[in-house]
């Protein structure tokens, strides 16, 4: 599971297995580094998508790696947290903007499959609201921003003032943020005090450039 | 017994072949003018072939089910192995045409727990183009595009196939997934970004399928669809699984389906809930689409007499 004190990078995989089995093989050997299979993947590939992502870095890492299954949980999360559990997922996202009884369903069904659950805070507004409303904390909140929210409209910006907000507050929530591209932009959310950074863009046009980032990243956080 | 009872049933093929002899034995000339009446008529309405078709494939697919009761073992490694792909792919070109009409009722039926289950519920349903068939969202995150290309050829040639697949981001990849399984619809969040929502319907627009927006947990749906550039093909009111059973108190807002018919030239679908008399109910409050799914997803044994007295009472 994840460490409260370690600083994570989280790389999206969402193109066609041929390719993403390439992009692995690319990344440097490290703990530090977690595996997502994007919601893409798993709706074209389903749980055989998670599983081949789940060997392959686990190969290169020669031990079992941190495979996040970016399912975007709805509704039903009990039918859903046990498959991806099954597929062999170590945490499993679930939308923020679904019902109430959804996400506490989701967190008690991840907590029973031993897995860790991330609530995924996309276009919603004040994730403090929906945190405080819940029975019990998620493991990671998301703050996020997404793809074609990006590319239409750009004034639209990651609250990164959120964190210490969240952080204060649910001292044993960590954060994770995603839409960060560049060292730079990396570099500033570990300074907002974020735990986890999730990139995926960059990868998807130059993987390497990503693996450059990778290890970037890492001589970073040692 | 199943292909003998078939064999006896009224078929419009062979008799048109008939027909067909006795004018060439009459004048060669009038049994080529028959010819070309034909294919005029076919191309005129493709839809009567599909109907043939489905029959045909019906009967297969009932047939090797009946050999898979009698010796199990071999037949279901077969039936595992060799998907029935092929004879609905021929389709897809045709089927991809199926959009829905303004004026019919449909009832539509989310398959949600296994491929095995959706494979025996399908073998239950009548044959009819007002019944939609939908992959469920557990079912595509579990299998994939997979899914959707197995239920469709399970399902008789030419039914409308729902992908539910909640787009919420990078919608313009997960609709031509879907599309290319040989969906004839996609949905997409309503609670999502609405440039996703935009993208979504223009990527449907684009792939000729149906755009559906579902509006789980939007308190207002009208505010929602003020704000989109164009509008959806359908508009999905719906209850969560996880709400229903957490909290009954809250409801369906049929008060909503008028309203939104009201300013917007869309076709609205309502989670109907699972007897006949709550489907029509929704019906009765205007909705053109009624959703069901527990009934379904629990035990398959009352789906056919729902989707039965639905054709027959809701016109």
């Amino acid at each position: 599971m994840l460490n409260q004190r370690s600083k994570y990078l989280q790389i999206a995989f969402n193109r066609s297995l041929d390719e993403v089995k390439g992009m692995i093989a690319m990344l440097p050997v490290s703990e530090k580094i977690i595996i997502e299979a994007g919601t893409p993947l798993i709706k074209q590939y389903g749980k055989s998508g998670i599983t081949a992502l789940k060997d392959w870095w686990e190969e290169k890492l020669q031990k079992p790696g941190y495979i996040v299954a970016d399912l975007k949980c709805m509704d039903r999360g009990t039918t859903e947290v046990q498959a991806v559990a099954e597929a062999g997922a170590s945490a499993a996202t679930c939308l923020g903007l679904a019902p109430i009884e959804t996400i506490n369903e989701f967190i008690r069904e991840c907590e029973k499959a031993g897995i860790d659950s991330m609530v995924d805070m996309m276009n919603v507004e004040f994730p403090f609201e929906i945190l405080q409303k819940l029975k019990k904390l998620p493991t990671v909140v998301v703050l996020h921003r997404g793809v074609d929210e990006n590319e239409k409209n750009r004034e639209k910006q990651i609250p990164l003032d959120q964190i210490h907000r969240i952080k204060g507050t649910y001292g044993k929530v960590l954060i994770s943020v995603a839409g960060g591209e560049t060292t730079r932009e990396v570099v500033r959310t570990f300074f907002n005090d974020s735990d986890i950074a999730v990139i995926w863009r960059s990868f998807y046009e130059a993987p390497k450039n990503t693996a450059q980032l990778a290890q970037d990243f890492l001589k970073l956080v040692k | 017994m199943q292909l003998q009872n078939n064999k006896n049933k009224f078929n419009p093929f062979s008799l048109v072949i008939i027909v067909l002899f006795i004018a060439f034995s009459i004048n060669p000339i009038f049994g080529g003018v028959l010819i070309v009446a034909i294919i005029f008529f076919l191309v005129k309405n493709p839809k009567s072939l599909t109907t043939y078709f489905s029959n045909y494939l019906q009967m297969t697919s009932k047939l090797q089910e009946n050999l898979t009761e009698n010796n199990s073992d071999i037949f279901k490694e077969l039936n595992t192995n060799t998907q029935p792909i092929i004879p609905a792919n021929i389709f897809n070109v045709l089927s991809k045409k199926v959009r829905l009409e303004k004026r019919k009722k449909y009832l539509h039926i989310a398959l949600n727990s296994t491929l095995e289950e959706a494979g025996d519920i399908i073998s239950q349903l009548p044959v009819s183009d007002r019944i939609l068939i939908e992959a469920g969202t557990p079912l595509i995150k579990i299998y994939g595009t997979e899914a959707i290309s197995r239920i469709k050829a399970l399902a008789p040639a030419g039914t409308y196939i729902v992908a539910d697949n909640k787009c919420t981001d990078l919608a313009a990849r997960e609709v031509e997934m879907m599309a290319n399984a040989g969906a004839n619809a996609s949905t997409c969040l309503g609670v999502a970004p609405i440039e996703t929502i935009d993208s979504f319907i223009e990527e449907c627009q684009k792939f000729n399928i149906d755009s559906m927006v579902d509006m789980m947990n939007v308190e207002n749906a009208l505010s929602v669809l003020k704000k989109l550039k164009k509008l959806p093909d359908v508009v999905m009111l719906h209850r969560g699984v996880d709400e229903t059973e957490f909290s009954a108190e809250k409801q369906i807002p049929f008060y909503q389906i008028k309203q939104i018919k009201g300013n917007y030239d869309v076709l609205v679908a309502v989670a109907g809930g699972d007897t006949i008399r709550e489907a029509q109910r929704a019906i009765f409050n205007d909705a053109d689409i009624v959703v069901v799914w527990k009934n379904f997803y629990q035990s398959s044994n009352d789906t056919a007499k729902l989707a039965e007295s639905f054709l027959q009472e809701i016109k």
